[in-house]
């Protein structure tokens, strides 16, 4: 009598075989996406990403590719080297802009939204 | 009798202390007038607009600012230091800064984070119908902002420092060679 039941319990799993593996596959696939999305926001990928809607007008602007090689690691120090490094670092350290994220363009009066002078308050 | 004077001036003086920090915190919340709501509401579209593109640009700054930043640590400073250090030469000053460096880095991707986060939410939000919620989220983007630049003004100055380090190095370098 077990027997019997344990069969057709067993026979109704296998009839929805497919349909099992189908919402399974669903199911798995929600969930790595899910982790997929969590890592891209948390790791700080997301405000490097200018594929983003909203970056269209500066998307052309980003340099696409690293081209500057570096210092090589391996070698001796001499006058060649030293020249070379200072010849490499003032090269980078020249385009850094120490000026970046300034915080006027955020004002209350360059939004417009300050208290204007005639304001009283309630 | 002196005494018991200069416990009452020192007294005086912390009561007053605490009375000047009250009047000055409260003045910092003091209330917006509704002239200040009304021209929140009617500007903030334009605010926002003003918003959004900063954020465009803003994106645009970290990626190339940031690709700097890494390339000075990764493709120099790293390099050069273990070069040194591969020579048994005293390079510890140069070591320091790149270490102070690499911190400031991190700082300012976690520091950037924050504040690319608080800007998203600020464009998401109803300004005309939540006016003063703006105003606050402004002033806390605002907040964030000034701390990325902040860490934009330490970095230039470690790698002003590291130059300054790497001068040195050279000179003596030259001086015992």
């Amino acid at each position: 009598m077990i027997e019997e039941a344990e069969k057709h319990t067993l026979n109704r799993w296998t009839g929805h075989r497919f349909l099992l593996l189908v919402a399974s596959t669903i199911l798995i696939s929600l969930f790595l996406v899910g982790v997929a999305l969590a890592l891209y926001a948390s790791s700080g990928t997301a405000q490097l990403d200018l594929s983003r809607p909203g970056y269209k007008s500066v998307r052309d602007q980003a340099v696409k590719s690293d081209t500057f090689n570096g210092f090589p690691s391996n070698g001796p120090i001499d006058s060649d080297a030293i020249t070379q490094f200072r010849t490499l670092y003032q090269k980078q350290s020249r385009q850094v802009d120490g000026s970046s994220f300034g915080g006027s363009v955020m004002s209350d009066q360059a939004l417009s939204i300050d208290a204007s002078a005639g304001d009283t308050q309630k | 009798m002196k005494r018991f004077l200069v416990c009452l001036a020192v007294f005086g003086a912390l009561l007053g202390a605490v009375f000047w920090h009250g009047i000055a915190a409260a003045d910092d919340q003091a209330p917006m007038t509704e002239a200040h709501i009304t021209r929140i509401r009617s500007n903030c579209i334009d605010a926002q607009a003003t918003l959004y593109r900063l954020h465009a640009s803003d994106a645009l700054q970290r990626v190339n600012q940031g690709q700097l930043y890494e390339s000075i640590s990764t493709k120099l400073m790293a390099p050069f230091d273990s070069r040194v250090a591969l020579a048994r030469l005293d390079g510890a000053t140069l070591v320091s800064l790149a270490t102070t460096y690499d911190q400031q880095l991190t700082a300012f991707r976690t520091n950037y984070q924050l504040y690319e986060e608080g800007m998203s939410n600020l464009l998401a939000m109803n300004c005309t119908n939540q006016p003063v919620a703006f105003y606050d989220a402004v002033a806390d983007v605002r907040t964030k902002r000034q701390a990325v630049h902040d860490n934009v003004v330490s970095l230039q100055k470690t790698i002003q420092d590291y130059q300054n380090a790497f001068e040195s190095f050279a000179k003596r370098f030259e001086a015992e060679k």
